[in-house]
């Protein structure tokens, strides 16, 4: 029984599992530290908002539902192509782009949200083929490219808003309103709004979990998810084993960009948000990156870890005005930091259970 | 005439810290370490410069002493990235973890830092620090009377001259001599194409990777606050993509520092010629568009990628970089 | 005091898992050739590592000239004027011969370099000891032969009296193994102590003085070589009587399985063609080995064949059926099987599970999918069936993550799957580098059965025991052309090597018949 315990413990999942939760605790100290230094006097009261502001009531709770689904969807993009082998940091452009894409089709096109929705797929897709095109084709890398395209994304679409008045609402920084304009557009409520008590929830969040489950299901019991995988991990095996690598790559690209850029259609076809135009990147594709990196990539994971990350941002918004809520934004910096402890703590754990082996007269080969 | 040396100096004033960032991240690169964090860098370098010259300047120190006040500034600009990229140093040489998790990291972590540092210091909700108006370096300087109508040259040179420019462009110079021709940049470079033979013959490989991403963290810091100058607004917590930007300078660069130069003069000029349409003939200026800047905006990005799309295939990056150094495995 | 130069005591170094050196003692005397004896995996490379200071031993101690030393990096080692050249040469590829020779140790005033007052000493001790280089070429343009030479170079530059030399031979023709071994003597009659490690052992039989033989990290003796045997090397090395010779019936080739003609690929790396115009078969029943100095297109000519490569002109066909432009999964589906010639970045994908890479080839097939979904539990079945036939070793079974699986384990793994396949045709591509001899013969054994069995098999070896011993037809490959063909009866090894050299060539090229080769030279 004890092996059997050991053996649990010290599975990957479990030290993977156990890594995180270290990185998440030494991150809330660090923010509290931080806390203190800019105004200890309500630095506990902060901490307090951090950890329980979002359980603290159903239309609280409502509102980390509300945001953990967009977030959910950047985080199973930038997950999703880590999984074979691409860093996604374009998820904020293909975010964008669907984002119009959604609000074209709902604001000019008067069609139903779930169409909307498609036609977000179908942006977030298109913008990220063409990363994944020029990486399988030309092997620019996708970082950079993505990068490029993040900004393109962005000035494009404010380009395009402004030249679509029937987009804009009378002052033109910002979308026209969704309700007013198309209401089949808005994503249903099924009474959730009722049940929590609060216009900021809709049923967007059952979608994504459906959606993190069939991501789940795509990469580990198909043979699509095998040779993407295998493509991830290593490019010449898979080739010598007959996978088209460059088509993978697109597709996994196009795959994750769909994902992000459903992510947007979610956020802004829910009636309660307007797209103001920004010089900025959004922040909603660059938070997925946590999320992911949280969960290992693991699709079930990415539930759990972007409800986690939409919980302390929650918590953030509530320690105004006497705390900047970018605080939130350095405690998730320095749990994606210290994953690259988690890494060297998997390690280790790797060699005492390797040298104990050993030790035990079983030689494991290296 | 006067438009080109207007243009023209506002290149080169764009072209500086697109310089020498990229010269940074070659730096890092030739040892074997790729430096996602510039962006971040960069923020933090502009960040502390940019509280160092309005702290001088609310003091008066600043406006007696202007030229000094902004060499220190570059210093401290560039001191606060090298203690940042430490950071990125910890994560990938030492810990060995996947290069852009460290950098991505410090990519978030600063400009939320200089937001919440910008608020604890000038108040909440003000989150831009202003920059003094005694940094450009003027003919006074020199003695001389600046003209009533500037003359081309003197357009060219003083419309817009900060101390930033000569040095960045010292900088370049030391760099090619370094890089070639000291045997500190011989064995910089031995680590990022070949670490194990560098090993072999008792170099510190380890020692020469933080180097380079420490003194990328310093050329980076500089390059914040020089972005930050040219930007001329005052201080934002962001430095729209120009981290990003240098290291594509450094790709079609080909690691070399003189054709990096080249390249950032190349995408300077893209993002500078969108404010000159109305005065270039040939340039459109879609006036049947709304909001047409847009187009000039997203310019130097899409130039940046016909031409990464035209080199990649080509470019020779050290061989080694992006693979932790691990002595074990030989 | 004594004659030994050098003295390695007692020495232990453990590594997770495994005890790379127990209790080894060595000692070398000055101005002899020591050779270091031992399988792949015996522990020889770890004992020179430690000798030069890449690794710390965990017991026992140094002795340089009588005097107890600690070594704690190469710098020491230096110190103590020993230099090592590596298996893998330990060369910058952009960088000159000059700058390479120079790393480490340049000179220099206050940190710029002064490369004149290094050309001088470099140009000087290559005309000393008969070594011909290039100062300024850069490493990636120069030779094999060459890029030793710099090693050598870089040894001699650094006044290094002990000079360590790890698997030397591994990638030089006859000739050039001949000149090196010319190069050693000349050394030692300058003084110079050699260390050589190899598990060759008519290298040892010629150029060594004394042997010290390891096994499984275990010193099992050092006799004179002059005193000894081939027989009497190889049984300590292995514990047991090994057959230098392999048993192979006669097997009289049937139809042609693989024609290949005028095959042309282009080269990546300049303008001329890698392989020129290739013609040649491989039938039914028996053993093809393409020979010949890697970096001849031998590569280049596997790409094409499994499809990976395109060729610019020519004409392939499997048993009368044209692949010249079929894919790469079809010409696996059509009956080709490939042992590639880099386990890790061609035959397997590391971070999978060994049942995963178990069904590498076939996972699309209907037996182990539905739908697009895959049957694990099918798969498992099969990957459990493969493993017991074939004894491939692992931590867990089927679901062992094949990253920390051993090599030869590895490689079983690959010919497992690559031989159930039943194909029509088995390329294997240095099957057994780097493999010690217990997995050599069996693979050996494997590639000999298929034949038996009415297979063809195409072999790509370096190794020119392997091409003499399995191999029923040679075919020499050099800059891209067939330069010869033999039977292995029919020509010694030292021939053969000029032919790899490039020094000789036929007229008659690659087919089987007397019809064809269209005898221009």
């Amino acid at each position: 029984m004890k092996n059997k315990i050991r053996t649990f413990l010290t599975s990957q999942g479990m030290i993977s599992f156990i890594a995180s939760v270290a990185s998440i605790a030494i991150g809330l100290i660090f923010g509290y530290i931080l806390l203190v230094c800019f105004n200890s006097g309500q630095a506990f009261n902060g901490l307090g908002k951090i950890l329980f502001a979002g359980a603290s009531s159903a239309e609280k709770f409502s509102k980390v539902l509300y945001q953990a689904a967009p977030l959910m969807l950047t985080g199973l993009s930038v997950g999703f192509a880590f999984r074979t082998g691409l860093f996604n940091i374009g998820a904020s452009g293909q975010y964008t782009m669907g984002t119009f894409f959604a609000l074209y089709a709902g604001l000019v096109l008067k069609c139903p949200w779930w169409a909307a929705l498609l036609a977000a797929m179908l942006g977030g897709a298109i913008w990220g083929a063409v990363p994944g095109f020029c990486k399988a084709l030309f092997n620019v890398n996708e970082v950079i490219t993505s990068i490029m395209f993040n900004w393109i994304g962005m000035f494009l679409v404010n380009l395009l808003m402004a030249n679509i008045p029937a987009m804009l609402a009378p002052n033109a920084d910002r979308t026209a309103n969704l309700a007013a304009a198309n209401k089949s557009g808005i994503i249903p409520k099924w009474g959730l709004d009722t049940l929590f008590g609060s216009d900021y929830i809709n049923i967007s969040i059952f979608i994504t979990i459906l959606v993190a489950l069939i991501i789940y299901l795509i990469l580990n019991k198909t043979t699509f998810g095998y040779e993407l995988k295998a493509c991830g991990f290593n490019r010449n095996a898979s080739i010598y084993a007959g996978i088209n690598a460059k088509r993978n790559i697109v597709l996994s690209m196009v795959i994750a960009g769909a994902l992000s850029g459903l992510g947007g259609g979610i956020y802004y076809l829910s009636g309660t948000a307007q797209y103001t135009i920004v010089k900025s990147l959004l922040a909603m594709g660059f938070n997925g990156i946590p999320v992911a990196l949280l969960a290992t990539s693991n699709p079930i994971g990415i539930i759990f870890s972007s409800i986690f990350v939409s919980y302390i941002q929650v918590g953030g918004e509530a320690m105004q005005p006497e705390f900047a809520k970018e605080i939130i934004d350095i405690i998730i910096s320095v749990i994606i930091y210290l994953s690259a402890f988690a890494l060297l703590l998997k390690g280790v754990i790797r060699k005492i259970l390797s040298m104990r082996k050993a030790k035990q007269g079983e030689g494991v080969s290296q | 005439m006067i438009v080109v040396a207007d243009i023209l100096s506002a290149t080169i004033i764009f072209a500086i810290p697109l310089l020498v960032v990229a010269l940074g991240g070659m730096y890092s690169e030739r040892s074997g370490t790729i430096n996602i964090a510039l962006e971040g860098i960069m923020i933090i370098g502009a960040l502390f410069g940019c509280l160092f010259l309005n702290a001088t300047d609310n003091s008066g120190w600043g406006g007696k002493n202007p030229q000094l006040a902004v060499l220190l500034a570059i210093l401290i600009a560039g001191a606060a990235g090298l203690i940042f990229s430490f950071l990125l140093a910890i994560a990938s040489v030492s810990l060995k973890a996947d290069q852009t998790i460290g950098g991505t990291a410090l990519n978030m972590f600063a400009p939320a830092f200089a937001i919440v540092l910008t608020w604890a210091i000038q108040g909440q909700g003000q989150t831009t620090i202003g920059i003094p108006n005694w940094i450009p370096i003027k003919l006074s300087i020199f003695g001389l009377k600046a003209s009533e109508n500037p003359g081309f040259f003197e357009r060219i040179l003083f419309k817009n001259f900060y101390l930033t420019t000569p040095i960045v462009l010292l900088i370049l110079v030391v760099t090619v001599f370094v890089i070639y021709k000291t045997r500190f940049g011989l064995r910089l470079r031995s680590c990022g194409e070949h670490p194990q033979a560098a090993d072999s013959v008792g170099i510190n490989v380890y020692r020469y990777r933080y180097t380079g991403v420490m003194i990328s963290g310093f050329l980076g810091g500089i390059g914040g606050l020089a972005f930050t100058i040219a930007a001329g607004s005052g201080f934002q917590s962001t430095v729209a993509g120009y981290g990003f930007f240098a290291l594509a300078v450094m790709i079609f660069g080909n690691w070399h520092p003189v054709r990096i130069f080249g390249a950032a003069l190349f995408f300077a000029l893209f993002k500078v010629i969108g404010s000159y349409t109305g005065s270039i003939p040939f340039l459109p200026s879609f006036t049947g568009v709304k909001s047409a800047d847009y187009i000039y905006q997203m310019l130097p990005y899409i130039v940046t990628m016909i031409v990464l799309i035209f080199t990649s295939k080509k470019s020779r990056a050290p061989k080694a970089e992006g693979i932790p150094y691990d002595k074990s495995k030989r | 005091m004594s004659d030994y130069i050098v003295e390695m005591l007692n020495i232990t170094k453990i590594f997770p898992g495994i005890k790379a050196n127990d209790d080894i003692t060595l000692q070398l005397k000055k101005g002899e050739v020591h050779a270091l004896l031992g399988e792949n995996g015996a522990g020889k490379s770890t004992l020179m590592s430690v000798l030069f200071g890449l690794y710390q031993p965990d017991g026992g101690s140094i002795r340089i000239n009588g005097e107890d030393v600690k070594i704690n990096n190469p710098n020491d080692a230096n110190a103590l004027n020993i230099g090592m050249v590596h298996q893998h040469f330990m060369l910058v590829e952009v960088f000159s011969v000059l700058d390479n020779i120079i790393l480490g140790v340049e000179p220099n005033s206050a940190g710029v370099l002064k490369r004149a007052e290094a050309r001088t000493k470099i140009v000087e001790l290559s005309k000393k000891y008969g070594l011909s280089i290039e100062p300024d070429a850069l490493i990636e343009d120069v030779s094999v032969g060459m890029q030793q030479r710099v090693e050598i170079l870089k040894m001699l530059y650094r006044d290094n009296e002990i000079l360590i030399f790890d698997e030397p031979t591994a990638v030089l023709t006859p000739q050039e193994i001949k000149e090196l071994m010319q190069i050693m003597k000349g050394l030692t009659a300058e003084g110079k102590s050699i260390l050589f490690i190899t598990h060759k052992l008519n290298e040892i039989m010629e150029v060594a003085d004394r042997c010290t033989v390891l096994r499984k990290g275990k010193c099992i003796g050092t006799v004179n070589v002059a005193d000894t045997t081939v027989e009497e090397l190889s049984r300590m090395m292995v514990g047991r009587d090994v057959q230098l010779v392999i048993d192979k019936k006669e097997m009289a080739p049937g139809k042609t399985v693989l024609k290949a003609e005028h095959i042309t690929v282009p080269s990546r790396l300049h303008k001329n063609n890698a392989v020129k115009d290739i013609t040649f078969d491989v039938r039914a029943g028996e053993i093809v080995c393409l020979a010949g100095i890697e970096g001849n297109g031998q590569s280049e000519l596997i790409y094409a064949m499994t499809g990976i490569e395109k060729m610019s002109r020519g004409k392939l066909t499997l048993n009368g059926t044209d692949i010249s432009k079929a894919s790469i999964r079809s010409r696996s589906k059509s009956g080709i099987s490939h042992i590639p010639e880099d386990r890790h970045k061609y035959g397997l994908i590391l971070d999978y599970s060994l049942a995963d890479n178990l069904v590498l080839q076939r996972y699309w097939e209907p037996e182990f999918q539905n739908r697009g979904f895959i049957r694990k539990a099918k798969v498992r079945k099969y990957a459990e069936k493969l493993i017991g036939q074939y004894d491939v070793r692992s931590g867990q079974g089927a679901d062992t993550m094949v990253r920390s699986m051993s090599g030869g384990n590895q490689q079983k793994a690959i010919i497992a799957r690559e031989i159930d396949k039943d194909p029509e045709l088995l390329i294997a591509i240095q099957p057994t580098r780097g493999l010690d001899i217990g997995a050599i013969e069996y693979i050996h054994s494997q590639l000999i059965a298929q034949r038996d069995s009415g297979k063809a098999v195409l072999l790509v070896s370096l190794e020119l025991d392997e091409v003499m011993n399995v191999s029923d037809r040679i075919l020499v490959m050099y800059e891209g052309e067939i330069v010869g063909e033999f039977k292995p009866s029919e020509i010694a090894v030292e021939q053969l090597g000029l032919y790899m050299a490039g020094a000789k060539r036929d007229a008659r090229k690659g087919l089987s018949d007397n019809e064809g080769g269209e005898g221009n030279t």
